[in-house]
C-alpha cells in the first residue's frame, strides 16, 4: 500500500526526478519532507479519492494528520476503505 | 498625454531568439524554432520547476536578465490571453465529466505566472498583471508610468502572450501570436538608456493585439526607425526615440 502511494504521489505531482525509493515512509510529505505544498494536497487528494474512492473531507478530518506521511495517509486510507 | 521615461536595459525571448544579437538579425515573417522550450532558470527551486509551462519559462528568461539582486522593482505584467489554453483544456476535461485539477486551475488564472515568479525568486515587491484586452501592449506602458509618478524609482514591465489553440477562431481578429514570445523593459524616469517619449495619437491604426505588438516593439528597439504608432482599431499610441 505504502508503495503504491508512493508511486501515486509521484505520477500526480509530476515529481519526475523521484522514485518510489526516495520517499520516506515516516518524512513530513509537506514543507521540510517533500516540499509539497496546499495546492499539491488538493491534488493527492483528488487523485485518491479517484483510485481509492475514499474521500477526505477538510471540514471533518484532521488532514494535517492524514497528510503528515505516506504512513499515516496509508493508515487512512487503508482504515476508511475498512 | 506625453511621458519620457527612458528604457534602463531590456531583455526578450522566443524560440531560437533570445540575445540582442539575434533580435537584431531577426527579421519579419521568419520562422521561429518552434520547438524550442526556454531554459528554466537555475534560480527555480526544484519543487517549482514542475509547474513551469513554456509561457512561465519564457516569462522568467526575459524577467531574469532585468531584476536586480536587491529585487526592489516592482513588476507590470501585461498578456492579452495568459494562460487561456489551460483554461481550454480545464474545460475540455469537464465536459468528459472528469474532475478538474487543483493544480491545473491555480495555474490557468491569469496572475498565475506573476504567481510563481514571485515564489521562485523570493519577490516581494508591487506586483500587478494587466490584461490589457484588445489595447495592445500600451496599457502596461500606462501602468508603469503611473509607478513611476508615484516616485519608484525603476519599474520592470513583462509582456508575454502565446499562440492561441486552435479551438479559438482567431480570424477575423489579429490576436494569436506566431511563437511565444516575452519581452521585459526595466524603465526610469533618470539615468542611462535609451530615452523615449510615450504619447497618445490620433492615427487609426491596426496592428492587432499584444501578441503581435510584442515583436512590433522589440523590432523597434533594435532598428534605427525614430517612431513606433501602435493601435488596434481605438486609441492609438506612439513610442518616439528622443
Amino acid at each position: 500500500m505504502e508503495n503504491e502511494l508512493k508511486q501515486l504521489i509521484i505520477d500526480t505531482l509530476d515529481l519526475e526526478d523521484i522514485s518510489v525509493a526516495d520517499i520516506d515512509s515516516q518524512a513530513p510529505l509537506f514543507n521540510d519532507g517533500l516540499g509539497l505544498d496546499s495546492i499539491d494536497a488538493l491534488e493527492l487528494g483528488l487523485a485518491i479519492r479517484k483510485k481509492y474512492n475514499v474521500k477526505i473531507d477538510a471540514e471533518k478530518e484532521d488532514v494535517v494528520k492524514i497528510f503528515s506521511s505516506v504512513s499515516t495517509l496509508a493508515e487512512y486510507i487503508q482504515a476508511a476503505r475498512g | 498625454m506625453t511621458a519620457d521615461f527612458i528604457v534602463r536595459e531590456w531583455n526578450a525571448w522566443a524560440p531560437g531568439v533570445s540575445c540582442h544579437e539575434d533580435w537584431r538579425n531577426w527579421h519579419d515573417h521568419q520562422a521561429f524554432a518552434q520547438a524550442e522550450k526556454a531554459a528554466i532558470p537555475i534560480t527555480v527551486p526544484k519543487i517549482l520547476q514542475r509547474r513551469l509551462s513554456p509561457l512561465a519559462r519564457a516569462v522568467f528568461n526575459a524577467a531574469e536578465g532585468c531584476i536586480d539582486s536587491d529585487k526592489s522593482l516592482p513588476i507590470v505584467f501585461s498578456s492579452a490571453h495568459g494562460e487561456v489554453n489551460k483554461s481550454l483544456e480545464m474545460l475540455k476535461s469537464m465536459q468528459k465529466g472528469e474532475e478538474v485539477s487543483p493544480t491545473a486551475f491555480s495555474l490557468s488564472v491569469h496572475n498565475a505566472i506573476s504567481g510563481l515568479f514571485s515564489i521562485a525568486y523570493g519577490y516581494h515587491q508591487e506586483i500587478t498583471v494587466v490584461a490589457p484586452g484588445q489595447d495592445g501592449i500600451a496599457p502596461a506602458f500606462i501602468e508603469a508610468l503611473g509607478l513611476l509618478q508615484e516616485h519608484r524609482s525603476e519599474v520592470l514591465i513583462v509582456l508575454y502572450d502565446e499562440p492561441l489553440a486552435d479551438f479559438y477562431p482567431s480570424l477575423p481578429f489579429a490576436l494569436n501570436a506566431p511563437a511565444i514570445c516575452a519581452l521585459a523593459l526595466k524603465v526610469s524616469l533618470t539615468g542611462s538608456g535609451l530615452p523615449l517619449r510615450f504619447c497618445r495619437t490620433p492615427a487609426h491604426r491596426d496592428d492587432g493585439e499584444q501578441a503581435l505588438q510584442i515583436l512590433s516593439f522589440i523590432k523597434f528597439l533594435v532598428a534605427d526607425d525614430k517612431a513606433l504608432v501602435l493601435g488596434n482599431h481605438r486609441h492609438s499610441w506612439e513610442w518616439h526615440k528622443k
